[in-house]
Formats: C-alpha cells, sequence, structure tokens
C-alpha cells in the first residue's frame, strides 16, 4: 500500500516512515512543504497519505487545505490528516464532500502503532476516522433540536464508535453486544438521520457528517 | 392618610400638585394688580378677575403667561420713568410706588429693570416660548462646550465699569429727579450686579463687551480731548460741548458735583478739566481695551488647548491605568504558564526520564518489568503532551493563528457544551492582539453562559462597523447575572481596555443575559480560508 507523508518536522517525518514501512506499507513520497505535498498527492495518487494540518510556507492550516484541494482535483483520496490539536472546525471541512476515506487524529495517537496502522488502513478503504477526542467533544453538546435528539443514548454510543472509525465487529466488542444487535441500532441511526439505503460505506460517512454539522 | 379611595380627595390633591407645579400662574394676578392705577376705568378690576381665573382654571398656560407680562410691566415703567423725566413729575401708580408724594417716582425705574430681570428667570424657568432659546444661548454663553468656568479677574473691573457707563441711569433719565440718592444707589447696585454676573455666567460675551467697549470709549475720551484742543474758541455753554462732556465717566462725575453744586442743569466743568479728565480717562481705557485684546482674540484658541490639555490628561490618565493592567496581566499569565508547565509537562517529562532511567537498569534483568516502565513512560509523555496542548490553547489558540477570528469564534461554538449559532459580518481580520483578546473575552461569555446561566442555546455576533469590532454573546439562560461577582469577566475586561474595548453585560432576571464587546479597531484583509 503505497502511502504520501506530509510533516515537517524531520523526527516525526522519519518517525512516522519508520513507524509505516514496519507496517508493511510503502512510502512513495515523505515532504515537509505544502506545495511539494500538493504535487505529490495530485501527482502519485497514493492509496492512502498522512498529512500535518501546520506546514510550511505560512505555517498555518497549509496542510489541510492542501488536503481538501488534493480531494478535490482526485475525488476520494484517502487522506488522514494529523494535528497536535483537534479542532472541531477541520473535520466537518475535510468530510464535506461525503466521499469518505478521511481520517483527522491528534498526532500523539501515532504512540500506539497497531492502532495508529489500523486507522491508516481504515481510511485508505475508505472509512472515516474521528479522533477520539472530537468524538468526546460531540458527545458533550447538548442537543436539544435536530434529527441527533431523536437518537437513542445507545445509538449515539454506536454513532460515536462509528465516527471513531471503528467497524460493526470492533463496536460490538466494545459495547459487549453482538454485531447483529449493533447492525440493527446502525439501521435505527440511518432511518432516524434519514439516510435512504445504499452503500453502508457511504451512509456511515453520511451518518457521521450528519452528527458533526449537529 | 386620608381615604385614598375618595376621587374628590385625590383630583383636590391632584390639582394643588399642578398649581405647585406651575406655581408662576400665581403671579399673573399679582401683575395684574400691578395695572390698576393705569386706566381709572373699570378695566383693570377686570383684568385683576380675568388673570385670578385663568390662573386658578388653566395653571400651565397662565405659569407660560407670566413671563411676558412681567416684560410689559417693566417695559411699562421704562416708558413710565422716561415720560416722567423728560415731562412732568406726577405721583404714579406703579408696583409698590402709588399715588403719593413726587419724591416716590424714582422707584419706578428699579422697580421696571427688576421686571424685565424676573420676566427673563421665569422665560428660562417655565419653558414659555422662547424659554428654550434663552437656556440655549445661557448654557452656549456659560461654556457647556467645554469654556472654563473661572471668571477671568481682569474682566471684571472694565466690564462692570462700563456696565455702569452704557446704563448709568443719569443717562437715560436725567438726574432731575434724584433729590434722594436711594433710588439711583438701587438702581446702580442692580446695574452693577448685572455687570457682575454677566462676567460670571457669560464671561464670553462679557469680554466682547469689555473690549469694543473699552476701545469705543477711549475713543470718545480722544475725541474730547481733540475737541478741547481745536475748539478752544467756542462758548463754553454751547449745546454741543454740553452733549460731549456730560456723559463721559469721571468728567461726568464732576460735571455732577458742579451741578449738584450749583444746583443747575446743563452746566458743564470748564473746558480745559473736562478735556484733560476725558483725555486721562480715554488713555486709561485705551490702555486696558489693548490689554484685554489679545486675551480676546485667543480666547477660542486659548479653550480648545485647556479642553484638548484636559482630554490628553484623561488619555494620558487611562492609558496609565491600561498599562498597568496590561503589564499586570501578561505578568499574571506569565506566571500561570510557568506554574502550568513546571507542574504539568515538565514534572512529567522528568516521570519519563526517570521510568526510562529505570527500565534501562532493569532491561537484563527483568525484561516484563523493564517494558512495563516503559508504556507507562510512553503513557506519561501522552499526558505531558495533552498538558502542552492545553497551554497552547490558553496561549494563542491554534484555530485563531491558522484562520482568525471568525473561524476561531465558529470553532468555539462548536466546542461549546450548549447549542450555538454563530453570525459572522467580517470583511477583514483584526490585529492579532484585539483578535485574541475578543476570542478570550467570547470564551468567557460562552463558559459562563453553560456553567452559570442554566442556559441551552446561545447566539453569538461578530461584527465590525464604523471602526468598531463588535461581539455579543446572548444566552437564553435564567438571566441575573453580577458581572462584579465573577473574576473572569473582570480579567477580560482588563485584557479588552489595553485596546480601548469595553464590555457590558445585561442580565435581567428571567433573562437573558446578553454579554456585548466592543474594541475600536481597523481590519486588514480578507484571510484566506480553505473552506
Amino acid at each position: 500500500m503505497r502511502v504520501v507523508i506530509g510533516e515537517d518536522l524531520f523526527l516525526l517525518r522519519d518517525g512516522l516512515v519508520r513507524l509505516l514501512s514496519a507496517h508493511g506499507f510503502e512510502i512513495a513520497a515523505a515532504v515537509g512543504t505544502a506545495p511539494e505535498l500538493l504535487t505529490a498527492l495530485t501527482e502519485l495518487k497514493p492509496d492512502v497519505s498522512i498529512v500535518d494540518v501546520r506546514m510550511p510556507p505560512s505555517h498555518t492550516d497549509d496542510g489541510l487545505r492542501v488536503a481538501i484541494e488534493a480531494r478535490r482535483v482526485v475525488p476520494g483520496l484517502p487522506v488522514l490528516v494529523l494535528s497536535q490539536y483537534v479542532e472541531q472546525l477541520y473535520a466537518p471541512e475535510l468530510l464535506a464532500d461525503q466521499a469518505g476515506g478521511v481520517g483527522y487524529l491528534l498526532k500523539d495517537r501515532v504512540f500506539s502503532d497497531a492502532a495508529f496502522a489500523e486507522a491508516v488502513r481504515a481510511v485508505a478503504a475508505g472509512g472515516t476516522v474521528l479522533d477520539p477526542e472530537v468524538v468526546a467533544r460531540l458527545m458533550a453538546r447538548r442537543t436539544r433540536s435536530g434529527p441527533l435528539a431523536a437518537l437513542t443514548p445507545r445509538e449515539r454510543e454506536v454513532l460515536a464508535l462509528m465516527a471513531e472509525g471503528r467497524s460493526n465487529a470492533a463496536i460490538a466488542a466494545r459495547l459487549f453486544v453482538t454485531e447483529k444487535a449493533v447492525s440493527r441500532h446502525a439501521a435505527g441511526i440511518f432511518t432516524r438521520l434519514g439516510l435512504v439505503p445504499s452503500d453502508d460505506d457511504n451512509r456511515r460517512v453520511l451518518a457521521v457528517l450528519a452528527y458533526l454539522n449537529s | 392618610m386620608t381615604t385614598s379611595g375618595d376621587p374628590s380627595a385625590i383630583m383636590v390633591r391632584g390639582y394643588l400638585k399642578r398649581l405647585r407645579a406651575n406655581w408662576p400662574a400665581l403671579l399673573l394676578p399679582l401683575v395684574a394688580a400691578g395695572t390698576l392705577g393705569l386706566f381709572d376705568a373699570q378695566l383693570p378690576r377686570l383684568g385683576v378677575i380675568l388673570a385670578v381665573l385663568l390662573a386658578a382654571l388653566a395653571p400651565r398656560e397662565s405659569a407660560k403667561l407670566a413671563p411676558f407680562a412681567f416684560f410689559g410691566y417693566g417695559a411699562y415703567g421704562f416708558f413710565l420713568a422716561h415720560s416722567i423725566a423728560v415731562r412732568e413729575s406726577r405721583p404714579v401708580d406703579y408696583g409698590l410706588v402709588h399715588v403719593g408724594p413726587a419724591d416716590n417716582v424714582p422707584w419706578v425705574l428699579p422697580q421696571a429693570f427688576a421686571c424685565l430681570a424676573v420676566g427673563v428667570w421665569l422665560l428660562a424657568v417655565t419653558g414659555a416660548p422662547g424659554g428654550g432659546a434663552v437656556r440655549r444661548a445661557m448654557a452656549q454663553l456659560r461654556g457647556t462646550d467645554g469654556q472654563p468656568r473661572t471668571v477671568p479677574p481682569l474682566l471684571l473691573l472694565p466690564v462692570i465699569l462700563l456696565w455702569e457707563e452704557a446704563f448709568s441711569s443719569a443717562l437715560w433719565f436725567t438726574g432731575t429727579y434724584w433729590q434722594s440718592p436711594l433710588p439711583a444707589l438701587t438702581v446702580s447696585a442692580l446695574i452693577f450686579a448685572a455687570g457682575v454676573a454677566a462676567v460670571v455666567w457669560v464671561p464670553r460675551a462679557a469680554a466682547v463687551v469689555a473690549v469694543s467697549g473699552l476701545l469705543l470709549f477711549a475713543l470718545g475720551g480722544g475725541s474730547l480731548c481733540v475737541h478741547w484742543l481745536w475748539a478752544a474758541g467756542l462758548p463754553l455753554n454751547s449745546l454741543h460741548w454740553r452733549v460731549g462732556t456730560m456723559f463721559y465717566g469721571a468728567v461726568q462725575l464732576a460735571g455732577g458735583l458742579e451741578l449738584r453744586l450749583r444746583g443747575g442743569i446743563g452746566v458743564p466743568l470748564p473746558g480745559g478739566i473736562s478735556g484733560v479728565l476725558g483725555a486721562a480717562q480715554g488713555a486709561l481705557l485705551l490702555g486696558f481695551g489693548c490689554a484685554l485684546l489679545p486675551r480676546l482674540l485667543t480666547w477660542d484658541a486659548d479653550h480648545q488647548l485647556a479642553r484638548h490639555a484636559r482630554a490628553l490628561a484623561q488619555r494620558v490618565e487611562g492609558l496609565t491605568r491600561s498599562r498597568t493592567d496590561a503589564t499586570e496581566v501578561a505578568v499574571a499569565e506569565l506566571r500561570r504558564i510557568e506554574r502550568d508547565l513546571h507542574d504539568g509537562a515538565q514534572a512529567r517529562l522528568v516521570a519519563v526520564g526517570m521510568s526510562l532511567r529505570a527500565a534501562e537498569q532493569l532491561m537484563i534483568a527483568n525484561p516484563d518489568a523493564a517494558l512495563a516502565l516503559v508504556a507507562e513512560a510512553r503513557e506519561t509523555s501522552s499526558r505531558a503532551i495533552d498538558d502542552l496542548r492545553d497551554l497552547v490553547r490558553g496561549i494563542y489558540p491554534p484555530v485563531l493563528a491558522d484562520r482568525g477570528l471568525a473561524d476561531a469564534v465558529r470553532a468555539l461554538a462548536l466546542d461549546a457544551v450548549l447549542e450555538a449559532d454563530v453570525g459572522v459580518d467580517l470583511r477583514g481580520e483584526p490585529p492579532m492582539p484585539v483578535a485574541a483578546a475578543v476570542y478570550f473575552a467570547v470564551a468567557e461569555a460562552l463558559t459562563n453562559a453553560a456553567r452559570h446561566a442554566g442556559a441551552c442555546a446561545v447566539q453569538v455576533s461578530l461584527e465590525h462597523a464604523d471602526g468598531l469590532l463588535r461581539a455579543t454573546v446572548t444566552d437564553d439562560g435564567h438571566g441575573g447575572a453580577d458581572p462584579a461577582r465573577g473574576t473572569g469577566l473582570a480579567g477580560v475586561e482588563r485584557r479588552l481596555a489595553t485596546f480601548d474595548g469595553i464590555l457590558a453585560v445585561s442580565s435581567p432576571v428571567g433573562g437573558p443575559t446578553i454579554v456585548a464587546i466592543e474594541v475600536p479597531c481597523a481590519l486588514s484583509s480578507v484571510k484566506t480560508s480553505s473552506s
């Protein structure tokens, strides 16, 4: 699986290269600036990319903008965005094209390398992986109106785990229920959010997006 | 208390209250009574009855009529005094002067003066037509537009001098009937008081009168002197000479004395004495006028400078205060950062180092324990990162640096536990320090709304108009917040004050609570956003 890495700090870039190589990824390119990253993403069209939000030249959210731009040029290009901080604002922007294949994680999630590699694979497979912190803050919000208010507490829990990019099996294991029960909850969520039956992955993305925009 | 429910008692009380509020109406019958001696007919008595009826039935209208009645009565007094002076002396009825000995007649003039003064005062008091103009003129002349109210002492003398000169009773009403000195002294005292009042209340106008008057009268003195030098051949008692010398300050005074001594009218001093006196007085007045003139010419500039100086002093005071505040805030902030680093990330990194060192030592002997220690070190380093992340958010939120104020406030709203609706109208980006201050102010308001107001939803608006950046946070909570109680908003206020910004809280019991923030600033060009 070919990966492009965009990270301006050499130590971190090097660490990511080693970590991903160790987990069997092929490093197509590892770059340190936003323009280089855009070129690498649009020309190499990797299976998945790891992008730091803050990058040169302006050291603001250049990486994020490159990721969104690259996905505009190459629709559905899987991008896992890493950041020192998670902002509620950025996740919906990344997911706005509803194409899936998006991840948004805190940088220190790379400490647990196996989980991180799994998240990279999930994004590559078109899934949506949001940092537990993003999800936790969403859970903290009081919801009075909107479609989410209609969800049962259990359904909200399932939706939160779905947003973290977990499969039905993983959710079932986490909540100590059967996978069938999780499927049922998922179906309930889709119905309540008014998502017509289609490709299950796409509905998951849409459900998470609705969750973020609530 | 009498039966409050009794309608007639209420009506009487209401009427008395109305009468008390319109007390000048009661003066109307008084003035009408003063006209009793005007004609011999029954008409004046009818006037008194009408005035009483009017005051009783329409107190408010009567009150407004009162000043004009006084003007009329005053004018009548002047007419009376003048006609007495130029024609004959006859017993008159005027105010307190009634049919009686002829030497009561001079009291007419002081009363006429008093009537005019009372009229002007009533005009301003009752809100009668023209009262507004009087009040406005007084306010303007009194110097509400920044003129100082202190009296220039130098002005006092010439103004009173000129006042006496211009309105001297002897000038307008020849001194024939001033057998008793009292009325003349009263008139003079009134005129004198008016002069002092003019200097105190309308210094600007008094200054103009003083300077222009001084110069004019100085000219008069000069002409007297010239007249004496060139027209020495004229007969001393010619009319021209008499008029010229009669009314010129010291000359007049000396002339009056002479007059009194000789017991006649219109016999002037010898031309030489008049001329010397006139010239001396003219020179004195000229000197005085010239000394005051520069002061008059720079009057406006002086006041403008004084106003600017006051404004600057206030500004300096405000800046000193806000600078002290800003320094204190900065120091407190640095101390907080130091403490957070010391107790947080720094301590955790020490722990990481110790764990790794222990793991190093255990690596051979007890690999499992070493592994556990390494895992612990990793966990601790993760916490250190969390600490640093929180710290940095509190110093300068990354989203503010990345996206600017509008998106940072949107991000705040997304992070809020309340349902937050954000409306932004910014066509640019405020300077970074201002953006940070406003950001933290909004953050504090949102925190308060969630924590204290029991609110479910908040509305945040952010706009920039007329050089003011304005942010408001409105919640749907129970209100009743006391901004003085918490320290959070006070800190925010001090931080905003550094940029001349203000924070206002409106929180009636029952809600809603509105926190409004205003900071004067200019916006720079729009920050590009990826969305």
